[in-house]
């Protein structure tokens, strides 16, 4: 059953069908805080992925020399150290974007992302496809995150990257960059996909039916209607 | 005075919830009914006294003294998750009612961020051990608040004729987002 | 038995290994971060004082200040680092003053949190230069909504006048102390 589960699958699910923003509302904490602009939503994304990529890869490895009680305690761990190296390394060579992510990197380690990942995941499946997993999940987290940090970017400080794309006449939208319009923005998106998805899920229907009413005929109805 | 002030800062200026978004995990996923919320809440300011108290002596006696600073997470990690699994049986033997009141809540608290976040934030802002426990006990305080308000307005919530694509996640984020406006009016009437 | 033996084991070894790679690493990255600080601090310096050719961290005093000299090594003056509250957070200024501590020679935000937009005009260079040559005699002052008169005034923010005030108030404190140290047997 697991094997039919293709691998370019395996990456494609994280990044719509089971986002781990939007459809599994899961990371929040890291989503909001540091989307004031896009570049901090890559680097956080960044980040993430360096973390849960390794992370997966190693457990997934050493998935049956780990005993269950102390697995939690084991992920925790290896989890947290992939975050201090994270840290350091971005300390000594990105001072500037460490300094704007600020605390939020050492809370990746309880980005439930990454322990949900290892937990539904890495735990039962093999290195590459743990590793695939990860990225995917990396990669909806990005853009998740890109999206974010944009909409409020562009429409708190006029530009996106850095590069100013709305006129000098418009006035910034201050609520944006505070914590209020983290809040707004991401409920507005969820609703926007719910939306989508709900739409979807009408048309999928709509199609069955016709489906399903293609196969028959007038007869049938009559037939069935008589039983 | 000073601690007071730091005290009120944590709890309703700068809003763990509201303002640095620590926590949000709960606060989206128990809030749904007064009652837990705040028993939610009261586990987690429980557990982030103690989580102060128990990191600033692990920081500042065995950290900083062997020059193991890091190790900061990686410790501060482990300690919070053995401290909520030993807060958990230590009630269950202690207290029955205040058990069933708690129990389900303490083991989500392991990866609610506020905690781990409260850890960190006693180190960089280099509070003493009477701030960092004042700081915690405000802290709890202030996510005991926005859970709790979040709860009662959801309550309301379930008898409007919400849309569709609104119900659940994002109706509660763009009332959090409201709620955050109003704790906004807060800043400035004390900074710490 | 087995188990928890297997348990601790594994606990053990985990911890061994990871205490290990990071000792390495951060080995390798505290120099560098260490760099970076002082990257900052001295840059910082030099835009408080930009006659400043070199510095030196005084040490007999409790508190972090630096003295300055031009390229014929003669003093001209100080950059003080000093922090203080504002409307959300800390502010970290870096303040440059002149030998006799009345004059300001130039003044930088290292740090703040304030109000996107608003307070964080702070930083911006309109507000940031009233302060280049301001008198600190007998202390800086604000006003609000009108030009200033005097020699040691500043117009405050429209719309971050408590921002503007804490940046006012902080920096008096500033150098209030370094006064009182160089009272107590000047600083070296």
């Amino acid at each position: 059953m697991k094997n039919k589960v293709t691998i370019i699958k395996e990456y494609t699910k994280g990044i719509w069908q089971s986002n781990p923003v939007f459809k599994q509302i899961l990371g929040m904490c890291p989503t909001l805080a540091v989307t004031v602009s896009a570049i901090n939503g890559i680097a956080m994304a960044l980040a993430t992925t360096f973390v849960l990529v390794f992370s997966s890869f190693i457990i997934s490895s050493v998935r049956k020399l780990i005993p269950t009680q102390v697995r939690i305690a084991s992920y925790i761990v290896v989890i947290a150290t992939f975050v201090t190296i994270v840290d350091l390394v971005m300390k000594a060579q990105f001072p500037e974007l460490s300094k704007s992510l600020g605390p939020y990197i050492p809370l990746i380690v309880v980005n439930c992302i990454i322990l949900g990942r290892q937990e539904a995941f890495s735990s039962k499946n093999t290195p590459l496809r743990s590793v695939v997993d990860a990225l995917g999940m990396g990669s909806g987290f990005l853009i998740a995150l890109f999206m974010l940090g944009s909409i409020r970017e562009l429409l708190g400080s006029r530009t996106i990257l850095g590069f100013q794309l709305l006129p000098d006449f418009y006035e910034p939208w201050l609520v944006m960059i505070l914590p209020a319009g983290a809040f707004l923005t991401l409920g507005l998106m969820l609703a926007f996909f719910n939306n989508l998805s709900l739409h979807k899920k009408k048309s999928d229907n709509d199609k069955l039916i016709a489906k399903y009413l293609k196969t028959k005929t007038a007869a049938d109805f009559v037939i069935e209607e008589n039983k | 005075m000073e601690l007071i002030l730091i005290f009120f800062s944590a709890a309703i200026v700068n809003n763990f919830v509201l303002a640095y978004f620590l926590g949000i995990c709960p606060f989206i996923g128990v809030s749904n009914k007064i009652t837990s919320a705040f028993s939610m809440g009261l586990a987690t300011t429980f557990v982030m006294t103690i989580t102060a108290i128990v990191t600033w002596l692990i920081y500042h006696l065995i950290l900083v003294p062997f020059h193991l600073e890091f190790l900061e997470y990686v410790s501060f990690i482990l300690v919070i998750a053995s401290l909520v699994q030993f807060v958990e049986m230590f009630i269950k033997k202690v207290s029955q009612p205040l058990y069933r009141a708690l129990g389900i809540f303490l083991p989500l608290i392991t990866t609610n961020c506020a905690i781990l976040g409260l850890a960190l934030f006693i180190v960089l802002r280099e509070y003493t051990f009477l701030q960092g426990i004042f700081f915690g006990v405000g802290a709890g305080a202030g996510f005991t608040l926005a859970i709790t308000i979040m709860a009662g307005i959801r309550e309301e919530l379930d008898l409007a004729d919400v849309p569709k694509a609104f119900q659940g996640a994002p109706i509660t984020l763009i009332v959090a987002g409201i709620l955050a406006l109003a704790f906004m009016g807060f800043s400035g009437l004390i900074s710490v | 038995m087995k188990t928890v033996i297997h348990m601790l084991l594994t606990l053990t070894f985990i911890g061994i290994v990871s205490g290990g790679l990071l000792s390495q690493i951060s080995e390798w990255a505290e120099p560098k971060i260490e760099e970076h600080r002082k990257a900052e601090t001295a840059r910082a310096i030099y835009l408080v004082q930009p006659e400043a050719k070199s510095y030196e961290r005084i040490t007999n005093v409790d508190f972090e200040v630096y003295k300055v000299f031009d390229e014929m090594k003669n003093s001209i003056g100080f950059a003080l680092p000093y922090e203080g509250n504002g409307f959300q957070g800390k502010i970290r200024l870096m303040v440059g003053l002149n030998d006799e501590l009345n004059k300001l020679k130039g003044l930088q935000i290292l740090e703040q949190v304030e109000t996107p937009g608003l307070g964080t005009k702070i930083t911006e260079e309109n507000f940031l230069k009233q302060f280049l040559n301001l008198s600190a005699q007998p202390m800086v002052n604000w006003v609000k909504a009108v030009p200033p008169e005097k020699q040691n005034e500043i117009q405050t923010i429209t719309g971050a006048t408590i921002s503007s005030k804490a940046v006012v108030i902080i920096l008096n404190d500033g150098i209030k102390k370094l006064r009182d140290a160089e009272k107590d047997g000047g600083v070296k």
